[in-house]
Parts: structure tokens; C-alpha cells; sequence
């Protein structure tokens, strides 16, 4: 900022006598007379504000079994560092590829990163969250193909129906939900083929799905969908041991970054993770990074496929995205880096066993507490029989869980009454799990 | 010039097979026959790298990058300003960071306070009524604001013939990707000699049939709408609203406002007004805020404050419903809360006038050397042209590279030939403006074959970037 001799100067030179003249094309009936807010303070008070403000907080104590969307994974130090690097978080979008060739190669390794991850054929440089990246899917399967039936699970919960819908407004597509199988939780494909018809836009799949179940027939949907797109929204962790979106005929997989080395942070920033098949390229969402060459014929990195962004083309451009969430891609890409093939792995299979053993703590005390038989991936559904009694004692064991189905998709509570999530990750230890057992036998 | 950009033959991270070091808690059991064999993965080919490999990579990728630590970056209608550092260490509190956004209230009122107290700074920034945190970047917001416009023309049923969504020449693309995308049709309206809206015009394509009009005041050429007032009341004659893109908020804050001058509707960039970090190219934020009349359609839920603490409310009439998965980017909205709080009305009133001050001072030191069209007074960017000069915006740009600085946004806006859209915000010093405008200078004096050399100093020469468009490489399998 500059200093007081500095502005007389400055104003010298424009030719104005008072800072105030800055703003004397703003007509006067239009000048705001006061900012009601507080004076400015010192970063130390501040900190002291934030600090205590932060301790209003409470969660800490508690013992995490709060899943269904955000997860609480170890985040390796090393990510953290890294995507504190000034030179990465002060940048902007690459709009001057030559001083910006770390991040775009950064961002081109996470394209192919997550294209080796997820078996597709093209990734873009990140969408805001996986939410939203389910519903630019949703656009771009119209796009491609113009129809407009959307098929979705009925286990799609209601927050990100309400997001799709959104980002359907201006489209003449209609939602419709297809069953799953009320005993093992899977996709029922007799219910869905029968929906599939001439006009189905896009089918969406979850694995696992909104009841927490890894779902062997989305491999099947393939065969079923006709000329409709098949969209997949997985959990990314899971894709350590579970095969990959790619390999069951998947056209557009959106993933929710957040697992992947990024924190919880209340809910955002999160991480959109969309691939493709390529023949759909120019049809897609969002910046993608391509490799090329300089003038010297060196290898070098860029944006392209810029036309069909909304700089260029305004109201024809395929989304009207402009800030994505390329700091966030850079956090997955280096916390996949840095876990590797076997660390992807050991996470997938350590969720599923304790998944496992939380369902084994329950089946102790009632073998109908988990009302599906399929194998489950982090978020465990629970019946409980005294639901009134359950967050009191959650309560008392310092226990943070029980999402109610009721909450997450209100029409399948109807037919899986009194059910709550309690959700764990390599993080949940077996006291963790024993406490749990404890806390929840008095509801079961 | 003696800046060199460091620059090494970094290879992809795949070809660095050193070896995965990191261990992971947790057993593994039985997992792998419990999973359905449909469903088993036989093969997986992430890169294997030690820890420390993995951070050397990346650390020598970073020296690659240029960011607003290392100098100055008045890239137009960006507002790239200082990333304070107090602002990084209050969003790392692990109380904030790993707190799960499906906790029960009671036990984040922390978060819940910092929500609600943004809401109102912004509220008495904007003079509106309302405000939703929700929206993830600043055109998730515009998208978001029109599809406000949207449910409150088919709560009045008028929404059959409510089509139209009217911006100026010089929006940003975001303006009409973001009409389109919710479905309406976009119109055009073209400026006039001032550089600002032709009022006449707009007249003749305000009917029946509008919507809204979306625009940026100050516009995307540095030039307050002076006429806003008469603007705004040409469409609320018409039943139509009025839709402020706060791109440029850093211009006024504190001066003036969206609400005083008529709008209906708002979306704030918080990682421009607010000086959160960009992270090259994001995570942004970009809440919105509204008239009283418009608030039941926000987007649910807003955080209110009552005598037992703070809660959500999810209870709003007409509510568009959700925009994304959760309550925002809180991580963002933190930082915001941050800056506000720290600078308070006066530094933010003086950080305002300050970013006005270089713009005009950029803005005296290059007249007579670039032609700067319309307007003389800017408020916080300015456009030039580089046609007088008889030199391309690019290659200027691409000279100034070679400074250790960074070029303005070229080509942009549209309605200006060989654009150079400066926005030089309230973060930088006399000096460094000083040199800013000798490197223009000197840059539109080089010689042509000189200025198509540049840049040297960066890890590659020009990017072929018809190259990558057609013979497309999206991921290292080619």
C-alpha cells in the first residue's frame, strides 16, 4: 500500500487535489454513509477472537462415526504441505501457461492419475464438489443424446436430488427413481429395465450406494441401459479394491473428492472428481489441461478445449464454470501419490473390515440391527428400536453418529423405518467400535 | 531484466517409481472375499514414490508456478491481492478443519457463529437483506441468482413469458453461460461511447419478456454505471430484477452499494473482494445475497441466531432448494470472516480507495502510450488497448513475463481491440507500480521481432497451444 507522501504524489499525477475525487463519477444519492461494521483490529486480537470462537466447538471429544458424504480420513502431513506451498495456492487459473507450468503439469497428473484410478478415457481439471458434478453429468448426457429421462436410485439422498433438480431447471428433463432390492440393498434390474426406455437420458449408479452397500449390479446396467448414459457416482476409496467405473461400461464417473487427503472442513471445500468416455470431450464441463509443446519443441502443459468454455462461447458454452477446485485436485493427486497402489488398497479393505466388524458388534445384540444383507462400504445403516432413546445415549458415551435415513432420503425411510448410519474409516479402532457397541445395545 | 523462473526437466510423477514409504493404520481381515467377486479389482497402477519424492516433485513444480507471494499480479477483473497469512492459520484450527458438516449443532456452534456473523458483514456490505453461503464460486452463484429470478416469476406465474435475460457486451461469459444454463435466452445490450450501458437501447430491448439483467458495476471496463439508478428502474417498471455480479465489489466496498443502487439480487467473490487464496484456479466462493421480498427462495438453509445459540433453518417457503452437497465452502468462508474482522470497516473502505487510486495513477503514467478508450476516471481496473502501438496485447504480455511480474488479463473484455485489462488492487506498493508501468512502456516500444522472443526466462519458450487443441493429449496414456 502506499505511503502518504507516495499518494500525494500518485495524485499529482492523475491530477486530482483529495483521494475522495477517486470516487466523484459515483453519484452522490448512491454514496453508502456508513459502513456499520467494527473498527479494524490487530492479528493478534483476532487470533484471540478465532481462537475462542473455535472453542465454541464441542465436537472434539466425541468419538467420529459421522459419515454419509464426508469422511474422516487421515490427510498425510506431507498433502497439507504441499498444497500450502505459496507458489500453488497464491496462483491463479493458468491463464499464462509459461509461468504456470507446475500447476498445470500438477493438474494434468491428476487428470491421469485419476483416468488410471477410474479406468476412463478422459478426466477434466476438477468440477466444486461431487454433488454438483453429478448434475453437470446429468446436463451433459442431455447434451449428448438430447433425451430426457433421468433415471436415479431411490437411495440418492434427498440433498443431492434437491441439487440435481437445481441444475435442472432449464432443461426439459424429468427424474425418476428406480427400486433397489429391499433384502440386499442392490440396484433391482428387473424395476430399472422396465423403466429404460427410448427417451432415458442418463442412468445414475452409486457404488456404494446411499444404504452403504457395494453393489455387484452395477456391472449389470450396462446391458440394460440402451441408448442411455451411464453415469456413476463412487466413493474413490473404495476404487483400491472395487473395479473401477470404466471397466462396467460407465460413460461419465463423478466422484466425491473429500476422501482423498482433504479435509472435512465443515463441508467444503470439497472435490468434484469428473471422467469421461472420449468421445464426449467437447460435450464436457470445465478446464481441461492438455499436453503439448513450446516453440522449441519442449514438452509443455496448457488449457485447451477452451471453446467450449464460457469466456469464449457465453451463453453456448457447455457449463458456466470459470473457478473449480484445482488447489483440491492438487491435494488428491499428492495423497494419492503418496499412499500408492498398495495404500489405496489397504484403505479399501481396512473400511470394509470395519464395516464388518461394526455390523459383527451389532449382530451380538440383534441379528436384524443391519437391514441389508449386501457387503457395506463405510456408512453402516442401523434399525433401532428405541429411536428416542438412541441420541441420549450416543450423548452420554460421547458418541458423534446415527444419521437418520429419515433425514438422507425421507421416502426409503418409509421402508426401512428407524434406521440411522454410523460410519467408519481406517481411523475407527476397535474401542472405538467396543464403546460404540455399548452406547447403541440399549436401543437395539 | 534478471528474473529466471526456476526450471527443471520435472518428469511425471509416474515415471518415479521410488517406492511407496507411507504407512496406514487399520486390518484388513477378511474384506478382500467379502467383496462381491463381480466386484473385485484385479489391477491398480497409481504411481509408487516415496513420501519424500512425492514432496520434492511437487516442491520443484511449485517453483514453476507464479502466485501473488512473489509479486505483483494485476490480472483484470480477478482482484488478485494479498492472501494474508493470519487468514491460512485460522481456516488450519483443526476445530474448524475437521469438523463433519452432519454434526449435531449443539456441538459446532463455532462454525455456526462464524457463518452467521458473515452473513451479516455481508449483508451490511451489499445493504440486502439476506444471504446465502452456499453457493461454491462466483458463477455457482450467478447460477444460483437466476435460478431465484426463475422460481419467483413462477411463484407470480409469469414465468411463460419471463424468457429473456438481458446483459451488457462487456459481461463476463459467466453472465450469459449462467442465464443460459438455467434456461433463459440471453440478449445483448451494447455499451455506448462512455464505455457504460446505452440507456437508449436497453430502453427497446426491456419488455414483457425480461427477466432480468445481469450486471457488474463497476463494469468490466473499469467504469462506474452511473446510470444505474435509471437502469434499475427501467426494469422494476417492468416487473423485471436487477442482478449485481459482484466480480468487482473491491472497487466500491464501503462506498457504495449493490442495494442503494437497486439491485435485487448479489453474489460476492470471496476469493476476490475477500482476498481468500485462488489456489490456481480455485476453490473460490461465492455467496449471494437478496432483498427481503426474495428471501424465501434462497437456497436452504440460511444460519440464524436465536436466544439458545445458533441453528439452521431450513424453512423457507419457496426455497430453490440446494446448490451443492453441503453449507458452502467453509474453509473459504472462514477466511473471509477473517479478513473482514481484522480490517473492519475502515481498512476496508481504505483498501477500497486505494485500489482506486492505482488504477488512476496506472492509469496517468500510460496515457499517451497505450490508447485507453472511453471514460477517463476508472475505479478499480482499467482497460487498454495496445492497437496505437502497433504491437499485439499477447506479445506485450508474453514480454512482461520476462519481469518477474505478471501480464494483465489480454483479450478481454471483448468489445476492445487488443485488450490489456489491468486491475493493480490496493496490495501493492508506488515502486512496484512504477516499474509495472516502465515494462508497459518499454514493451510497446520494443521492436516486433524482439517482443515475439519473450519470454526467456520461464521453464518453456510459447506455448503451441493449436497444438494441444488438435492433436489432443489429456492424460499421460496419450
Amino acid at each position: 500500500m502506499p505511503s502518504e507522501s507516495d499518494v500525494s504524489e500518485m495524485l499529482k499525477e492523475i491530477g486530482l487535489d483529495t483521494v475522495d475525487s477517486l470516487y466523484s463519477g459515483i453519484p452522490g444519492k448512491l454514496r453508502k454513509q456508513q459502513l456499520d461494521l467494527d473498527h479494524h483490529i490487530s492479528e493478534y486480537e483476532l487470533i484471540k477472537r478465532a481462537e475462542s470462537i473455535a472453542g465454541e466447538n464441542r465436537w472434539n471429544n466425541y468419538i467420529n462415526f459421522l459419515g454419509c458424504g464426508s469422511y474422516d480420513r487421515i490427510v498425510p502431513a506431507s498433502v497439507d504441505h504441499i498444497i500450502s506451498r505459496s507458489e500453488f495456492i497464491t496462483s491463479y487459473t493458468p491463464y499464462q501457461p509459461e509461468v504456470s507450468q507446475g500447476m498445470l503439469q500438477s493438474l494434468f497428473e491428476y487428470q491421469s492419475t485419476i483416468c488410471d484410478l477410474t479406468e476412463m478415457d478422459v478426466t477434466n481439471s476438477s468440477m466444486y464438489d461431487g454433488v454438483t458434478g453429478i448434475a453437470e453429468a446429468v446436463r451433459m448426457a442431455h447434451r449428448v443424446n438430447g433425451k430426457s429421462k433421468v433415471l436415479v436410485p431411490e437411495t440418492l439422498y434427498d440433498s443431492r436430488l434437491a441439487v440435481i433438480e437445481s441444475y435442472m431447471e432449464g432443461l426439459p428433463s424429468k427424474i425418476e427413481k428406480y427400486r433397489i432390492n429391499r433384502e440386499t440393498g442392490y440396484i433391482d434390474l428387473e424395476d430399472l429395465a422396465s423403466r429404460v426406455d427410448n427417451n432415458t437420458s442418463c442412468i445414475l449408479v452409486e457404488n456404494p450406494n446411499g444404504m452403504g452397500v457395494l453393489d455387484p449390479n452395477v456391472t449389470k446396467v450396462q446391458e440394460i441401459k440402451k441408448g442411455a448414459l451411464m453415469i456413476s457416482f463412487t466413493d474413490p476409496i473404495s476404487l483400491g479394491a472395487v473395479k473401477p467405473p470404466g471397466s462396467y461400461g460407465v460413460d461419465i464417473s463423478i466422484m466425491e473428492g473429500q476422501s482423498l487427503g482433504i479435509h472435512q472442513n465443515f463441508g467444503g471445500p470439497f472435490l468434484g472428481i469428473m471422467s469421461f468416455r472420449k468421445e464426449y470431450v467437447r460435450k464436457s464441463p470445465g478446464r481441461i489441461i492438455g499436453q503439448t509443446q513450446d516453440h522449441n519443441g519442449k514438452r509443455a502443459f496448457v488449457m485447451t478445449l477452451q471453446t467450449r468454455e464460457q469466456h469464449i462461447r457465453r451463453e453456448k458454452a457447455t457449463s458456466n464454470i470459470c473457478s473449480n477446485q484445482a488447489l483440491m485436485a492438487l491435494a488428491s493427486l499428492s495423497y494419492l501419490s503418496i499412499i500408492g497402489s498398495g495404500g489405496l488398497r489397504k484403505l479399501a479393505l481396512v473400511t470394509i473390515n470395519n464395516s464388518i466388524k461394526l455390523k459383527k458388534a451389532l449382530s451380538a445384540v440383534s441379528t436384524k440391527a443391519v437391514p441389508v444383507s449386501g457387503t457395506l462400504f463405510s456408512d453402516v445403516p442401523v434399525h433401532v428400536r428405541k429411536p428416542n432413546d438412541l441420541a441420549d445415549s450416543l450423548r452420554k458415551n460421547m458418541i458423534q453418529g446415527g444419521v437418520p435415513l429419515s433425514l438422507l432420503s425421507r421416502e426409503l425411510s418409509g421402508e426401512f423405518p428407524d434406521t440411522f448410519f454410523f460410519s467408519v474409516t481406517e481411523k475407527t479402532g476397535q474401542s472405538d467400535i467396543d464403546k460404540f457397541a455399548k452406547a447403541i445395545e440399549v436401543v437395539l | 531484466m534478471s528474473y529466471r523462473q526456476a526450471s527443471y526437466d520435472e518428469p511425471l510423477i509416474r515415471d518415479m517409481e521410488s517406492g511407496t514409504t507411507y504407512e496406514l493404520p487399520g486390518e484388513t481381515g477378511d474384506a478382500q472375499s467379502a467383496i462381491p467377486e463381480e466386484l473385485r479389482r484385479d489391477e491398480l497402477r497409481l504411481p509408487g514414490v516415496a513420501e519424500y519424492d512425492v514432496v520434492r516433485h511437487f516442491t520443484r513444480l511449485s517453483q514453476m508456478n507464479y502466485g501473488v507471494d512473489l509479486g505483483f499480479y494485476p490480472l483484470g477483473s480477478c482482484t488478485m491481492k494479498f492472501n494474508p497469512k493470519y487468514a491460512d492459520a485460522i481456516s488450519s484450527f483443526e476445530s474448524f478443519r475437521d469438523s463433519h458438516p452432519l454434526s449435531d449443532q449443539s456441538l459446532v456452534q463455532g462454525n455456526l457463529r462464524i457463518m452467521y456473523e458473515l452473513q451479516e458483514y455481508l449483508r451490511e456490505i451489499s445493504d440486502m437483506d439476506a444471504v446465502s453461503l452456499q453457493p461454491l464460486a462466483g458463477a455457482h452463484g450467478e447460477f444460483t441468482g437466476i435460478l431465484i429470478v426463475r422460481k419467483y416469476f413462477e411463484k407470480s406465474g409469469e414465468l411463460d413469458r419471463r424468457t429473456e435475460i438481458i446483459v451488457p457486451d462487456s459481461a463476463h461469459g459467466t453472465n450469459p453461460a449462467s442465464a443460459a444454463m438455467a434456461g433463459f435466452d440471453v440478449r445483448e445490450v451494447p455499451s455506448g461511447d462512455d464505455g457504460t450501458v446505452d440507456v437508449e437501447a436497453l430502453r427497446k430491448l426491456v419488455t414483457e419478456k425480461t427477466a432480468a439483467f445481469m450486471i457488474t458495476n463497476p463494469n468490466t471496463l473499469g467504469i462506474f454505471e452511473h446510470n444505474i439508478g435509471e437502469i434499475a428502474s427501467i426494469f422494476h417498471e417492468k416487473g423485471a430484477l436487477l442482478y449485481y455480479d459482484g466480480a468487482n465489489f473491491n472497487a466500491i466496498l464501503g462506498h457504495t452499494s449493490p442495494g442503494l443502487m437497486g439491485f435485487d439480487i448479489v453474489h460476492f467473490n470471496l476469493h476476490k473482494t475477500f482476498a481468500t487464496p485462488h489456489g490456481g484456479g480455485g476453490p473460490g466462493s461465492g455467496p449471494i445475497a437478496v432483498k427481503e421480498r426474495l428471501k424465501e427462495f434462497l437456497p436452504v438453509p440460511l444460519v440464524e441466531k436465536s436466544s439458545t445459540g445458533y441453528a439452521f433453518n431450513y424453512d423457507l417457503k419457496s426455497s430453490v432448494g440446494k446448490v451443492s452437497s453441503f453449507y458452502g465452502a467453509f474453509g473459504v468462508l472462514l477466511r473471509a470472516w477473517a479478513y473482514i474482522t481484522k480490517n473492519g470497516s475502515d481498512g476496508l473502505m481504505k483498501n477500497s480507495l486505494t485500489a482506486v487510486l492505482n488504477t488512476n495513477y496506472i492509469r496517468a503514467r500510460l496515457s499517451g502510450h497505450y490508447s485507453i478508450p472511453f471514460k477517463k476516471e476508472k475505479m478499480h481496473e482499467l482497460v487498454l488497448s495496445s492497437s496505437n502501438t502497433g504491437r499485439k496485447a499477447l506479445d506485450i504480455a508474453k514480454y512482461i513475463l520476462d519481469s518477474g511480474m505478471h501480464p494483465p488479463t489480454v483479450y478481454f473484455p471483448l468489445i476492445v481491440r487488443e485488450s490489456m485489462m489491468i486491475e493493480p488492487t490496493e496490495t501493492v506498493s508506488k515502486h512496484d507500480l512504477d516499474t509495472y508501468c516502465d515494462l508497459l512502456i518499454s514493451g510497446a516500444r520494443a521492436g516486433q521481432p524482439e517482443l515475439e522472443k519473450h519470454p526467456v526466462s520461464t521453464p518453456v519458450s510459447r506455448i503451441d497451444e493449436v497444438r494441444a487443441a488438435r492433436d489432443l493429449k489429456l492424460n499421460w496414456r496419450g
